[in-house]
């Protein structure tokens, strides 16, 4: 009985597999007109050629050749430690090395110009056709980046509009136009099967349970990691804008913004290189007895180092936090001058109402505390956590501002304020 | 050779006590914590702070939920007559990860944000106050349950359907939470000892003291459960008053130690094993001093370990427990056979 039982339910089980795979597939990429094609003269005379990418559209059909580089505009990565690219004519390979905390093997992607074949070698869920005309994030710190490489119409959902601090986003959600699809493993595939975007944009936790794309690959949905929130120095962290604009073909834009920002980062750390006087800075706060404190060689590390403070746990090795002690904290920061990024707390009173011991730190009683949270939205969405990637030479200015006013005697603070 | 066996628990407790203050993440010379503790002058000013407001109530807070939980736990397997009985059977536990659920994840992000910026007024009790909140609501349900219901063994499923309920509800919030948010509800129930200041000591004390003097008052009728509900009435025990006052005890010490620590598991069901073997009885009078010394001495003991003395690091408090706990009390168990004997049933 049970046998006969198990045999139907794997007949069952391959008939719905099967009716899966006949399921329409997304409609991929219909060759679109593009502007430049019709300047050419005929197809047979000379082969289409791109003077830029081409950030809207795809190669004219039957218009396809190898010998083409189909991406003159091109990125080349040299802060992100995690993420590597190769062009090659009509596609490119990007490599992740370590998608995700604890992952044993890279992750690629073929993003293949659309009107162009298929390269071989690569699974189906590797090969995105790009440009992407549709896409779906699934963190806020995409958001930026899309905005500034000016293709924030092309977002048709994200995960929550909750916590969204950018006005344009926020205006898009209003007036109706984007699906909210919740978070991981929670995520609301029917919800993306329906809308079918060209690209779903994750992190991953490496708990597979938790995570979105697991979920979303096996729908067959388009996804891509992003694994910036791992790197360890924040222009890292900004480079990956690149990364985003690669399915976009938008290489010059990116890698404009991108020159900006580590122009400024740089001439902003230049000025605090050869202080003499370094003032001493501890971070976050404890909960349930354990204070996480960020690794020595952690992104808030780096900030603190580039902005000419001494990080009291500069001399740990790791880029995670660091589960420590209440007293091992008290003992080394008690007459450190600076306390930052004290997390939900907004005033000193409440501190020291959570937990008496906060008055006790010279950073307290100097009225040296400093948040994070100067640009939260009525819904609770900080800013820091979405703009700041795309932009550490803001928050580094932030960061020299309050530990050497002289310094940037005219820069007004964005995201810290002080805590009274 | 009872009363030497209590003097050995005191002898031991006080051994572990004066540890927790010696040892932690910090290297104090001993005899300058014998020195500040004795009013002396410090030689490092941050050394008298770190004794006085952290290892002091830290260890304190060990002391009281290490009794809490296992004169709990004794008074749940009794009660229930099932060995495996703890102190949050009757979901009271997971009545305070309701209400700390709510408050860590559920409260939107405005409100949430709101919430705890307003914790001024509540001050550090936010967290506790919304445990106890739920740890209360369910212990009412129980209570009122064990008030109509003849049989003993629905009240305890009617606990683990209650536990059950609870469960789902934080799960359910999880579901839905944002990571972040979800991470902090996972540590919350790591469990600690370090979260208890001075400003709470008063209050936590408190709870835990009238719920010890309960359960210790509560020792006859305990004796007379442990023969059977019938025999108990028949020896003239009002069954359904002693189990009120019973579960209130055992309610009130699970409920305060979660409130305030963080569920705590494994002390509430080993330590009335371990003590019920060492001094071969079942007789509560003797029990419920020994379990709660041994209790303490065991919750300052893990959490000595979970400090890692000489390291900066800490270990989540049940994770040692159990890693440490279950070697030692399995092979204390293990060596007396008359388990069933002991535990009357």
């Amino acid at each position: 009985m049970l046998r006969k039982t198990s045999t139907l339910l794997f007949a069952l089980a391959l008939f719905l597999a099967a009716c899966g795979r006949a399921t329409p597939l997304p409609p991929t990429a219909t060759p679109v007109p593009v502007a430049t094609a019709t300047l050419l003269p005929t197809a047979t005379a000379t082969p289409f050629t791109p003077q830029h990418n081409l950030t809207d559209g795809c190669v004219p059909e039957g218009q396809y050749d190898p010998a083409v580089d189909y991406f003159p505009e091109k990125v080349t990565i040299t802060y992100a430690q995690n993420l590597s690219v190769e062009y090659h004519g009509h596609y490119k390979v990007v490599t992740i090395a370590t998608p995700w905390p604890g992952a044993t093997e890279p992750i690629r992607y073929a993003l293949v110009q659309c009107g162009t074949p298929a390269p071989q070698g690569f699974q189906p869920e590797e090969i995105i056709e790009v440009p992407v005309r549709t896409i779906v994030t699934l963190s806020t710190t995409y958001l930026p980046f899309l905005d500034e490489l000016g293709v924030l119409d092309r977002l048709v959902g994200v995960d929550d509009t909750t916590y969204v601090s950018n006005p344009k986003v926020l205006k898009m959600a209003e007036e109706g136009k984007l699906a909210t699809l919740g978070y991981g493993a929670g995520i609301n595939v029917e919800k993306a099967l329906e809308l079918q975007p060209d690209l779903i944009m994750v992190y991953g936790s490496g708990a597979p349970d938790y995570d979105a794309h697991p979920v979303l690959l096996k729908a067959g949905l388009k996804v891509a990691i992003n694994a910036e929130w791992m790197d360890t120095s924040p222009l890292g962290r900004a480079e990956w804008g690149k990364y985003i604009a690669l399915f976009f073909n938008k290489e010059a834009a990116a890698g404009a913004l991108f020159a900006e920002t580590q122009r400024k980062y740089t001439e902003l750390s230049r000025l605090t290189a050869d202080l003499p006087e370094k003032p001493s800075v501890f971070a976050n706060t404890p909960y349930q007895g354990t204070w996480y404190m960020p690794g020595g060689r952690s992104y808030v590390a780096t900030f603190f180092k580039d902005a000419g403070a001494n990080y009291l746990w500069a001399d740990d090795t790791s880029t995670a936090s660091l589960s420590l002690s209440f007293e091992a904290v008290f003992e080394r920061a008690k007459d450190a001058d600076f306390w930052l990024n004290i997390g939900f707390f907004s005033t000193l009173e409440d501190l020291k109402a959570v937990d008496p011991r906060f008055a006790e730190f010279a950073a307290f009683q100097k009225g040296n505390v400093w948040n994070n949270d100067a640009k939260v939205t009525p819904q609770g969405g900080n800013d820091y956590y979405e703009t700041a990637v795309a932009h550490p030479e803001l928050v580094l200015a932030d960061l020299i501002k309050i530990f050497h006013p002289n310094l940037l005697p005219d820069h007004t603070l964005i995201y810290y304020r002080p805590v009274k | 050779m009872r009363l030497w066996l209590y003097l050995l628990l005191l002898i031991l407790l006080l051994g572990a006590f004066t540890a927790g203050l010696a040892f932690g993440s910090v290297a104090i010379p001993f005899e300058q914590v014998m020195h500040i503790l004795l009013g002396g002058t410090p030689q490092k000013a941050s050394w008298a702070n770190i004794l006085f407001q952290f290892r002091l109530p830290k260890a304190l807070t060990a002391l009281l939920v290490g009794a809490a939980l296992s004169a709990a736990g004794l008074q749940m397997q009794t009660l229930f007559r099932n060995p495996l009985a703890d102190p949050f059977v009757l979901g009271v536990s997971s009545g305070a990860s309701v209400g700390v659920a709510l408050v860590i994840l559920g409260s939107g992000a405005h409100g949430g944000l709101t919430f705890i910026a307003g914790l001024s007024l509540l001050g550090s009790f936010t967290l506790a106050a919304a445990a106890s909140l739920g740890a209360s609501l369910v212990l009412a349900a129980v209570l009122l349950l064990s008030r109509r219901v003849q049989n003993t063994l629905i009240l305890l499923i009617s606990g683990l359907m209650f536990g059950y309920l609870a469960n789902a509800i934080v799960s359910l919030l999880i579901y839905f939470s944002q990571p972040e948010r979800v991470q902090a509800m996972s540590l919350w129930t790591a469990g600690s000892f370090g979260g208890v200041t001075w400003t709470h000591m008063p209050v936590f004390a408190s709870a835990i003291g009238l719920g010890l003097l309960l359960s210790l008052a509560m020792v006859k009728p305990l004796n007379a459960l442990l023969l059977g509900d019938e025999y108990a009435r028949s020896l003239g025990l009002n069954v359904r008053r002693a189990r009120f006052w019973i579960i209130l005890s055992a309610s009130l010490l699970a409920g305060a130690s979660t409130a305030f620590c963080g569920p705590i598991w494994f002390v509430g069901v080993a330590v009335p094993h371990v003590t019920r073997a060492l001094f071969h009885t079942a007789d509560h009078r003797a029990l419920m001093p020994a379990v709660m010394l041994m209790g303490s001495t065991f919750a300052l003991f893990a959490d000595l370990i979970a400090q890692m003395p000489g390291s900066q690091r800490v270990l989540p408090l049940n994770v040692v427990m159990s890693l440490f706990g279950v070697p030692v009390i399995l092979w204390i168990i293990l060596r007396q056979r008359e388990l069933r004997q002991t535990f009357a049933s």
